[in-house]
C-alpha cells in the first residue's frame, strides 16, 4: 500500500505537532514504525492518517488516490491505541464483528462469523467469544483490539504504542503476532512508538520523528547501522547509543585521559562527539585487549538486568556510560571494570549540529 | 539482623483452597533476596507470615533458630516497606523519621543521631525539613524505607512491590540506592515482585513461588541457566528458553535429527519418562553455516534483530527454535544453518519437572 505525505503541516492553538512533514512508503512495505518521543508529533500524524485531523497545509495520497480532505468514515482505516479500547457491554464476537456490522454494504452474517473466527483464532482469542472484555486480562483484551481493527480489509492500520502497557513477555508475544500479520495482510501498517525495540523487532521500514518532522527514514537495520545525526543514534537503540566529546588531532582520537586510539579516515583535527553503542562496550573480557582495542578502567553505578542482558552503567571521568553485557550475574556497586572500545565500532558526529561525519565500518559496509 | 525460616509453612484463608502449601525456605542473615511469582502465586502470603501480619495455618516462622511464629508483626522488628508510601503527611521528614525513635522513648540526642545517620544513607538530609506531603512519589518511598530502618533493632527490611509508583526514569536511582543501602547496612532483605527484571537486579538469591508453592531458590546465574520448570526458562530472559520435545534414544536425547549424546548411564534413567522436554537458551545454541559435530540441520524462516543481536527463527525437524546470534552474521530467511545444543548448555524435564544429569 503505498503512502505518500507531503509538506504536512499541523498546528494547534499553542504548538506546531507537525512541522513540513514529508513521509513517503513504498508499495512492498508491509510495516513502517514510527519512532519518536512523547510530544513529537506520532499520535498527530496517525490522527492525520485516519482522517481523524485535517492538515493545515500538505497533502495525503494512499495507494496513488488524494485522500487529504476525506473524512474518516471514508477512508478505509483502522486504528488501535495503548489503552484496550473495547465495547465494555458487547461480548467479545460483537466488539470484534463491530466494523462489519457498519460497513457498506454489509456482509451477510454467516461470512461475518466466519471473518471473526478467522482472526480471532489467529490472534489465539476464540475461545473468549462469548466472554465480556472485562473478563480478560490486559493482553487478551488489546488482542481483541487487534482482532477488532484487522476483521476488515482496509489500506491502513494505525497502531499508537499498542504495547505500552504490557508486560514484557506479552509484548514478546504480540510482536510476533503483529509482524507475521503485517506479511499476510495487504494493508500497510503504521506502528507508532517511543521504543526502538518494538521497531527494530517488527517493522522493516522506520521514520525517526522530531519536532514535527521525519529526521531519517529508511530500512530499519540501515537507520540502526547509519545514523544520520547524534539524535537518531539515541533514539533508535536500547538502551540508548553512548555520546561522548572527544577530541582528533592527527588522526588520533581521545576521551579523556585514557581513552585513545588511532582512527582509520579520521576527519580533520578538531572536537567531536563519539557515538559507540552499548553492546560495544566490552565489559569485563579476560586477558589484554584485542590488538586495535583500546581499554579504560570505569567504575560501576548500578548493573539492571533486562531480559537475557544486563544494562551496566558506567562513570569513566566525567562521562556516563552504558554498556550491554550478556553475563547474567551479581554485581558490586562501584567496582571497577575494565571496557574495551574497538575503533572499527566508533561513529564520529559534528560536534556543534550533531550531523553523522564518520560512520563504523559496520555501518559504511551496510551503506555500500 | 536475622536469620529467617520458614518450615513446612502452609496458609489457607478461611475455607478456601491452600493459598500457600508446604514452603520450606531460608533467608540467611545479611543477604539480598527475591520473592519473584505471577499474582495468585502465593508471596504476599508468604511475607504477610514472615511479618506477622498473618499467622500460618500450619508450620513455623524462625528468627535466629527462634521460634516467633506466635508474636505479631510489632514483635518481630521486621519492618515493612509497601507500594505505596507509608507516612504521616503532616509531619516533616525529620519528625517521619523520629517518629518509630520517640514511641521507643529513645533520648532525643541519639534519635537526632540516628535520623541524620540514616537520612544521610538515603540521601534525605536535604529534605530533613521539608513536609512529607510537598515531596514526590521517589522521595516519599526513600522516606518510607528510611522510617523502615531508621530502628536499631530491626532484624530484616521487607519490600512489597516498592516502585510500584515511581515513574521509569526514577526508578534506577531508588532501585541503586536499595542496592548500596544493603552494601553498606549488611541488613537482611526480601524483595517481592512479580517482575522478573527487579528480582534479579536487586537480589543475590531469588525464590521464585508459583501456584502456591516454592519451585526454586537460586542464584540470578542459577535461574538463567537451570531453571527448575520450564515455566521459570521461559518468563526469565528474552526470548525465553527453548523448549522442545525430545526423545531419549541409546545414544543420547533427540529432539528431530538432532541428537544430544549421553552416556547409558543417563539414557538409561530417561527411557521411559514421560512428556520429556529439552530446554536451551537461545544464546547457547550454537549455529553456523558449516556443519557441526553432533549437529543438524534447520531452516531459517525468519529473522530479526535486536539491534545488538539477530534473533533468528528456524525450524528443526518439527520444533520451532530460536537462537540469538551476533548482529554481524550473515543470515536470511530460508537459509540453512547447522545447529548444535552444548551438552552443558541442555536442561531436561520430564513433565515439567527437571531432571538433574550430569553433563
Amino acid at each position: 500500500m503505498k503512502l505518500e505525505l507531503r509538506d504536512a503541516v499541523k498546528r494547534f492553538r499553542t504548538a506546531t505537532a507537525l512541522d513540513g512533514l514529508t513521509l513517503e512508503v513504498d508499495d512492498d512495505v508491509d510495516m513502517v514504525a514510527i519512532v519518536a518521543p512523547t510530544g513529537a508529533g506520532k499520535t498527530t500524524l496517525l490522527r492525520v492518517l485516519a482522517g481523524l485531523d485535517r492538515l493545515d497545509s500538505g497533502s495525503l495520497k494512499v495507494r496513488g488516490d488524494d485522500v487529504t480532505g476525506i473524512h474518516v468514515q471514508k477512508r478505509n482505516v483502522s486504528m488501535v491505541y495503548q489503552k484496550f479500547v473495547n465495547y465494555p457491554s458487547l461480548r467479545v464476537f460483537d466488539n470484534i464483528a463491530s466494523p462489519l456490522q457498519v460497513s457498506r454494504p454489509r456482509p451477510s452474517k454467516t461470512e461475518i462469523e466466519r471473518r471473526v473466527h478467522v482472526i480471532a483464532e489467529k490472534l489465539g482469542i476464540e475461545m473468549y467469544l462469548r466472554r465480556y472484555p472485562q473478563e480478560l486480562s490486559g493482553g487478551q483484551r488489546q488482542r481483541v483490539a487487534l482482532a477488532r481493527a484487522l476483521v476488515k480489509e482496509v489500506d491502513l492500520v494505525l497502531l499508537d504504542e499498542p504495547l505500552g502497557n504490557l508486560d514484557y513477555k506479552l509484548r514478546e508475544a504480540l510482536r510476533s503476532d503483529l509482524k507475521q500479520l503485517s506479511r499476510e495482510r495487504d494493508a500497510l501498517f503504521v506502528y507508532a512508538t517511543p521504543e526502538p525495540i518494538d521497531a527494530l523487532m517488527m517493522a522493516s521500514h522506520v521514520a525517526v520523528l522530531s519536532e514535527g518532522r521525519v529526521v531519517q527514514y529508511g530500512p530499519t537495520r540501515e537507520v540502526h547501522a547509519v545514523p544520520r545525526n547524534a539524535e537518531v543514534g539515541r533514539r533508535f537503540s536500547e538502551p540508548p547509543m553512548n555520546l561522548l566529546a572527544c577530541h582528533v588531532e592527527d588522526g588520533v582520537l581521545t576521551v579523556g585521559p585514557a581513552l585513545r586510539f588511532p582512527l582509520d579516515d579520521a576527519p580533520s583535527d578538531g572536537a567531536y562527539l563519539l557515538g559507540i553503542y552499548p553492546h560495544h562496550l566490552h565489559v569485563f573480557e579476560n586477558g589484554p585487549p584485542e590488538p586495535g582495542s583500546a581499554r579504560i578502567e570505569a567504575r560501576l553505578e548500578f548493573a539492571e538486568v533486562v531480559g537475557s542482558d544486563v544494562t551496566l552503567r558506567l562513570t569513566y571521568e566525567d562521562h556516563t556510560m552504558l554498556a550491554l553485557s550478556d553475563k547474567i550475574r551479581s554485581y558490586h556497586l562501584d567496582e571497577t571494570v575494565t571496557v574495551d572500545v574497538d575503533p572499527t565500532d566508533v561513529y564520529l558526529f559534528d560536534a556543534s549540529n550533531g550531523d553523522l561525519v564518520r560512520a563504523s565500518d559496520r555501518g559504511r559496509r551496510a551503506r555500500g | 539482623m536475622a536469620r529467617i525460616e520458614l518450615s513446612g509453612v502452609s496458609h489457607r484463608y478461611g475455607n478456601d483452597e491452600w493459598a500457600v502449601r508446604n514452603v520450606n525456605v531460608i533467608w540467611e542473615d545479611g543477604v539480598a533476596s527475591a520473592l519473584l511469582g505471577p499474582s495468585g502465586s502465593g508471596k504476599t502470603t508468604v511475607l504477610d507470615i514472615i511479618s506477622g501480619l498473618l499467622r500460618p495455618t500450619e508450620g513455623r516462622v524462625l528468627v535466629d533458630g527462634r521460634d516467633v511464629t506466635g508474636m505479631n508483626a510489632r514483635e518481630r522488628n521486621v519492618a515493612q516497606v509497601f507500594q505505596f508510601p507509608v507516612m504521616y503527611e503532616t509531619l516533616n521528614v525529620f519528625d517521619n523519621l523520629a517518629f518509630p525513635l520517640r514511641n521507643q522513648k529513645m533520648p532525643e540526642a541519639e534519635v537526632r543521631q540516628r535520623v541524620e545517620a540514616t537520612a544521610e544513607m538515603m540521601g534525605l538530609t536535604g529534605l530533613l525539613r521539608q513536609n512529607a506531603h510537598k515531596l514526590g512519589a521517589a522521595e516519599q518511598q526513600r522516606v518510607s524505607l528510611a522510617r523502615g530502618i531508621v530502628r536499631k533493632d530491626i532484624s530484616a527490611v521487607l519490600l512489597d512491590e516498592p516502585l510500584t509508583v515511581i515513574d521509569p526514569q526514577a526508578k534506577w536511582h531508588l532501585r541503586r540506592q536499595l542496592k548500596a543501602l544493603h552494601e553498606r547496612t549488611g541488613i537482611t532483605m526480601i524483595y517481592v515482585t512479580h517482575d522478573q527484571h527487579e528480582a534479579l537486579t536487586f537480589a543475590d538469591r531469588v525464590t521464585v513461588m508459583n501456584l502456591g508453592s516454592v519451585v526454586q531458590t537460586g542464584t540470578p546465574t542459577e535461574l538463567h541457566d537451570r531453571p527448575h520448570r520450564p515455566f521459570i526458562g521461559y518468563f526469565i530472559g528474552t526470548p525465553g528458553m527453548n523448549l522442545l520435545d525430545a526423545q531419549a534414544g541409546e545414544s543420547g536425547v533427540s529432539v528431530g535429527p538432532l541428537t544430544v549424546p549421553y552416556g547409558a548411564d543417563v539414557t538409561k534413567r530417561l527411557t521411559g519418562r514421560d512428556a520429556l522436554q529439552l530446554g536451551i537458551r537461545p544464546e547457547y545454541v550454537e549455529a553456523s553455516p558449516q556443519p557441526l559435530d553432533s549437529g543438524a540441520e534447520a531452516s531459517v524462516e525468519d529473522v530479526d534483530t535486536t539491534g545488538h543481536s539477530l534473533i533468528v527463527h528456524a525450524r528443526l525437524g518439527e520444533e520451532a527454535l530460536k537462537v540469538t546470534m551476533d548482529e554481524a552474521a550473515s543470515v536470511v530467511r530460508g537459509d540453512t544453518l547447522w545447529i548444535r545444543f552444548p551438552v552443558e548448555h541442555v536442561n531436561l524435564y520430564s513433565e515439567g519437572e527437571r531432571i538433574e544429569v550430569d553433563a
